[in-house]
């Protein structure tokens, strides 16, 4: 397959424009798969800002996608605020122990120094090298978590599930405090030249309801997106799981572009908020993207680009959630060379409708 | 406080229902002083209540926050109840479930929920926990004498650690002594049949329609 006519820089601006572009944007979110690229340990990129970014910049030379986001896992944000996390040697870090137990410690939390504290510098570094390396031709992207997850790393999930309904008041303290370093660290990735990309997992309405989703995340993340917005940049929000009863509140929260998980369905998005907000999403990164073959990926691109190639803000082709570690590249070349093949203007008959993949 | 026992069980119920766990261990308390049969108070009050809830998660008017504090409620009733119980119901032999997060994994929610759910129908879970090595769960299943073998992982990349146990199985010849089932974000009916494990399921309620199922109790 020929690569790609324009670079991701211009094709977004084009597409943007209403303009002809050579094909859709397409994100298959690489996230640790990088370290599979440049021979490298999950566990190496720990501290290691320099590394960081040689394997997300060759990961994006290697696949020809159209983001780059410097990303290792959720965590960064709490880690820097004291919670434990665990680095398996070849695997995706998870958290050992929230920052504190008790409501009573919350007094204790200082935001971050996103400059000095946990891997928020290595982070930062990583953002600078990449957008000195590509920054011309690629929209690189600095992860942020959302200010309630972050919330849920400190004090543990549990326990703020919990909070939420007795005492409310703790809950909002803890996610100020997050939010506050939020702000900080979203500050030092623009100043990078880096856009951050907020990730605000635990807002998934599997796990809370849309009233509580109201009163404790849509608040920071306004917040947070206003910010972001007086920098003059465009915010992509991306909640996993369930999020079809939340979409609207989504939208208030000004996010300019809603990454979608495959639990949802990109046609109902498209109907209730594709006027508001581009749509990025869905293809399953576990059941397609890691066990699938390259057709079904094919058949699961089209799927989504029939869905939702006409949103009215447009549509980017995307994983529904960071891929794992071991996806096959196979996959990964699969989804970007379906995007060609559909190509511009875009074209994916009725009737090739393809749903055998589900099976 | 409730008239007579039909009341006292839906008061207990509804206690459940309504997160107030002050209430379901006062009305426990209550139970006990007016010497009812705690194994009816639990199951009519109680485990009714848990039921309900789990009603409520399915059609979506309770979320995890909710189901966490109505389980909280019912552990507050059981704690009271239970050792007001009948020898010949506190020793009966019910089908049972060794449950975990399989190693490098701590996302537990998910899981204590299955838990929640499965010991308010009634079966016996022994929990162990999060970030578990494969080994564990075949050991406990055989010290304890489990019925079925409860998964849990909400990443990918710990997936395969679920076949790690499925194998571990085969190779002491226990696989078929014990039923696996799976659960979690990216675990899916395909990927539990891949691995040759027993069964899927998507949500709490659902995972106890499916050891229910494996137990041979009409649902």
């Amino acid at each position: 397959m020929d690569r790609d006519r324009m670079t991701p820089v211009q094709r977004f601006a084009a597409y943007g424009r209403g303009d002809a572009i050579d094909r859709l944007p397409c994100v298959p979110i690489v996230g640790n798969t990088a370290a599979r690229v440049v021979g490298a340990k999950v566990s190496d990129f720990r501290g290691n800002g320099r590394l960081i970014a040689a394997a997300q910049v060759a990961a994006y030379q290697r696949f020809g996608y159209d983001v780059i986001r410097i990303f290792t896992d959720l965590y960064t944000q709490a880690e820097a605020m004291g919670a434990r996390v665990h680095y398996p040697g070849d695997e995706t870090a998870y958290l050992a122990a929230p920052a504190i137990e008790s409501v009573e410690q919350i007094a204790t939390l200082e935001p971050a120094n996103p400059h000095k504290d946990g891997n928020l510098p290595a982070h930062l570094e990583a953002m600078s090298r990449a957008i000195a390396a590509v920054g011309n031709e690629v929209v690189v992207t600095g992860a942020l978590t959302g200010p309630f997850t972050t919330a849920s790393f400190l004090i543990g999930t549990e326990t703020l599930v919990r909070l939420m309904l007795k005492n409310p008041a703790a809950v909002h303290q803890l996610c100020e405090i997050a939010l506050e370093s939020a702000l900080a660290y979203a500050e030092a990735i623009l100043d990078t030249g880096c856009t951050p990309s907020l990730t605000d997992a635990m807002c998934s309405t599997t796990v809370i309801s849309p009233k509580q989703f109201r009163e404790f995340g849509q608040p920071y993340l306004t917040r947070l997106i206003e910010f972001i917005h007086s920098h003059n940049r465009s915010v992509t929000l991306h909640i996993c799981g369930k999020t079809h009863a939340i979409w609207e509140q989504m939208c208030e929260t000004g996010a300019d572009c809603l990454s979608i998980d495959n639990a949802a369905d990109l046609a109902e998005a498209k109907a209730m908020v594709g006027d508001r907000v581009r749509l990025m999403g869905n293809v399953s990164p576990s059941e397609i993207m890691l066990q699938g073959t390259p057709d079904q990926v094919r058949a699961a691109v089209r799927e989504c680009v029939r869905k939702a190639h006409d949103n009215p803000k447009g549509l980017i082709v995307a994983s529904g959630c960071s891929l794992p570690v071991e996806t096959p590249f196979a996959n990964i070349d699969a989804m970007l060379n379906a995007v060609r093949e559909i190509g511009w203007p875009i074209h994916v008959g009725e009737e090739e409708m393809e749903t055998a993949w589900r099976a | 406080m409730p008239q007579n026992e039909s009341e006292l069980f839906q008061a207990l119920s509804n206690a459940v229902v309504e997160m107030d766990e002050d209430r379901a261990r006062e009305l426990s308390i209550e139970a006990v002083d007016r010497g009812i049969d705690a194994y009816t108070a639990i199951e009519r009050g109680l485990v009714d209540g848990m039921g309900r809830a789990g009603d409520l998660f399915e059609s979506e008017e309770y979320f995890i926050p909710e189901l966490l504090l109505c389980s909280d409620a019912m552990y507050a009733g059981l704690d009271i109840l239970r050792p007001h119980l009948k020898v010949e119901d506190a020793n009966q032999r019910r089908f049972k479930v060794v449950i975990g997060v399989v190693e490098g994994d701590t996302h537990d929610i998910g899981k204590n929920l299955v838990r929640i759910m499965l010991e308010a129908s009634g079966f016996d879970v022994i929990d162990l926990g999060r970030d578990i090595p494969a080994q564990r769960f075949v050991d406990t299943a055989v010290s304890e004498n489990a019925d079925v073998i409860a998964l849990s992982t909400l990443m990918t990349t710990t997936m395969d650690a679920m076949a790690e146990v499925v194998e571990k199985l085969q190779t002491s010849n226990l696989r078929e002594r014990f039923k696996v089932i799976l659960g979690g974000g990216p675990i899916s009916p395909s990927f539990a049949k891949r691995i040759h494990a027993d069964g899927y399921a998507n949500s709490a309620p659902n995972a106890v329609k499916l050891v229910k199922q494996l137990a041979g109790v009409p649902a």
